[in-house]
């Protein structure tokens, strides 16, 4: 590229956008960490204090906080179930939609969708009563979230498996599959669940992180997750939940980055999964 | 190795219809290639055969077992797709001995034919790769040494060739073949390169519309076309009238000619004449005129504007070209060693 033409007026506009875009995205971010982490008021922050009061103890009493400990616990309970219950619906739905009825796809994909077009007050007063009238011993358990994270994960999870089956060519290693005379099970355990791991772990990832950061369901049925112990615990402790906040964030940045590279080493490309 | 007898086969989606009527026998060990034009039914009928498609009418016989009804896993076929659909989580031995675990064979036999495909598809160096560290060539080796580890009765390939690059294709093509006659296994062969199918067919079907045009060995088919599709589609044709004489020959391009169809004294007809059997003068007179000469290394193809017959593609021998020059007036006639001529009816 020559001096000329990075200086050409549509560059300039195009670096302008993306550092406008960038602070507009980190300096809240950064804000935030400077408040969760240093522990000098913002009103005598002056430029010889930068570097003074940075510590992790305000997270660490976040992390140590025994109803964020119990919150924590039952969102990764959640996680967990919620994953599981996403793939024992929507992969074998995805297999058998993609080999066997293609004609299907399109109406289910509309159908996964739902959960984004109807809120969750609707869904929740909605099932609520359903419910209530008729087992309410359900809805006392904070499991019963988990049906609902399962369904309002649904549009990332089925769009990932989906994505993941194109990918693979899953209809024609299925004919390939029966033209050497596998049954429909060895298709199934043998040819596409193992190529489906990829498509998977992506579906997985976009579950947990959802999960854990869902706050309306849990405050409409009066659950304690880590999203809704979190916001009760910022407000006596300002501080330690922006922290706290950082922290999480960090952390799932880093656990989606892991998933990817590990990924990649295997030769499985992140991006045919649909993310 | 088996014979193939699909017969009076009907096939619609929706209100499309995919195969009218069409009916295909194939001897043992002989390789059929179905040609023709995208959507003509070359590939429906291909998975009417292996099983993925079930016909509206019409039987599917394999043997002398009327197999209409079998699922594909029961009818123990072998099936190359163009998308390769190697099986990405495991390796190219790997991919061989999956339908070999399915037959349950013991593992000595299964090393053993492993082994033997390994040898013959020459993947000797790529065998414990993954697909993806395999080129489309190689992918496709893989896919054909899977197909016929497991000695199937028939071997169905699909448009095999298509994704590859010209040269790979020419390479594989010739393989296939090879592997064919070996291995004697009756396959039939989808393709839309008229070149391919030329080249390694024992007899040709070409397809348009759902139909099956013309079954036949691949010289009779240019030779002889059945009529006006399989003319034009089979190489390059001029289509020249023809006017019946007295003496029940045809007159064509000025030269008395014979054909199949006695000709009744004044009656029309259209000639498909292939370029190779026009010959090209240079005449200050002549009724046409040179608007382009190709030098193609052996022969040279002339194109040319007649003021009656409209364009005509001539390839005549280079060195009979030399001279003939775009804008020069021309007489165009039959070669003198053309003795019949083809009709194909009134256009």
């Amino acid at each position: 590229m020559t001096s000329q033409s990075r200086f050409r007026p549509a560059n300039i506009v195009k670096w302008v956008f993306l550092i406008a875009v960038g602070l507009y995205f980190f300096l809240p971010m950064a804000a935030m960490a400077r408040f969760g982490f240093q522990s000098v008021p913002t009103a005598l922050l002056t430029p010889d204090k930068l570097f003074t009061g940075w510590s992790f103890s305000g997270l660490w009493t976040a992390i140590t906080d025994a109803h964020m400990v119990s919150g924590m616990k039952t969102s990764l309970i959640l996680v967990v179930l919620a994953i599981l219950l996403n793939l024992v619906l929507l992969v074998p739905l995805a297999i058998v939609t993609e080999v066997r009825n293609p004609r299907l796809r399109p109406y289910l994909t509309a159908l996964t969708l739902l959960p984004w077009v109807i809120p969750p007050i609707a869904l929740v007063v909605g099932v609520a009563a359903t419910f209530r009238a008729t087992v309410p011993w359900f809805l006392a358990s904070v499991l019963s979230l988990v049906p609902f994270y399962a369904l309002w994960s649904m549009p990332f999870t089925y769009r990932a498996l989906d994505a993941g089956l194109q990918a693979i060519n899953a209809r024609t290693l299925y004919e390939a599959s029966r033209s050497m005379g596998a049954s429909f099970w060895t298709i199934i355990f043998r040819v596409l669940l193992p190529n489906m791991r990829a498509s998977m772990v992506a579906a997985s990832t976009l579950t947990a992180a959802m999960v854990l950061g869902e706050f309306a369901f849990a405050s409409l049925l009066l659950k304690n997750t880590l999203p809704t112990e979190m916001v009760i615990y910022q407000a006596k402790n300002p501080r330690g939940g922006l922290a706290f906040a950082i922290f999480i964030m960090v952390l799932t940045a880093v656990a989606i980055g892991l998933v990817v590279r590990s990924l990649r080493r295997q030769g499985i490309n992140f991006n045919a999964t649909g993310i | 190795m088996a014979t193939v007898d699909m017969a009076g086969i009907r096939k619609t989606f929706g209100p499309s219809v995919a195969l009218e009527d069409f009916s295909l026998s194939i001897a043992s060990g002989e390789l059929v290639c179905l040609l023709g034009p995208s959507g003509c039914g070359k590939t429906t009928a291909l998975r009417i055969l292996a099983g993925f498609e079930r016909p509206d009418a019409g039987t599917v016989v394999v043997e002398g077992r009327d197999l209409s009804n079998d699922p594909p896993e029961k009818r123990q076929f072998g099936m190359v797709f163009q998308d390769y659909s190697l099986f990405p989580n495991m390796t190219a031995r790997q991919n061989i001995d999956f339908g070999l675990k399915v037959q349950k064979r013991s593992a000595a036999e299964r090393k053993e034919i492993i082994d033997r495909m390994i040898a013959v598809t020459a993947l000797e160096p790529h065998a414990d790769k993954f697909p993806h560290q395999m080129s489309g060539g190689q992918k496709q080796r893989v896919a054909l040494a899977r197909a016929i580890a497991t000695s199937p009765k028939v071997l169905l390939l699909d448009e095999p060739l298509s994704a590859l690059d010209a040269k790979v294709r020419e390479t594989l093509r010739d393989e296939i073949r090879r592997l064919q006659l070996e291995i004697g296994v009756t396959t039939v062969f989808v393709t839309h390169d008229q070149h391919e199918a030329l080249a390694i067919a024992d007899r040709v079907g070409v397809m348009s519309n759902g139909r099956l045009e013309q079954l036949a060995p691949p010289r009779e088919l240019y030779e002889n076309p059945a009529n006006a599709f399989v003319a034009s589609f089979i190489g390059t044709v001029n289509k020249l009238p023809a006017e019946g004489l007295d003496d029940g020959r045809w007159r064509v391009l000025g030269r008395s000619v014979l054909s199949t169809v006695t000709a009744a004294p004044g009656a029309t007809n259209v000639a498909a004449v292939r370029p190779e059997q026009v010959a090209v003068d240079h005449a200050d007179d002549g009724t046409a005129h040179v608007q382009s000469a190709s030098f193609l290394g052996p022969i040279t193809r002339v194109i040319a504007d007649d003021d009656t017959l409209g364009r005509v593609i001539a390839d005549i021998i280079s060195a009979d070209a030399v001279g003939i020059s775009p804008g020069q007036r021309v007489r165009l006639r039959l070669r003198d060693d053309v003795s019949d001529i083809v009709l194909i009816g009134e256009e």
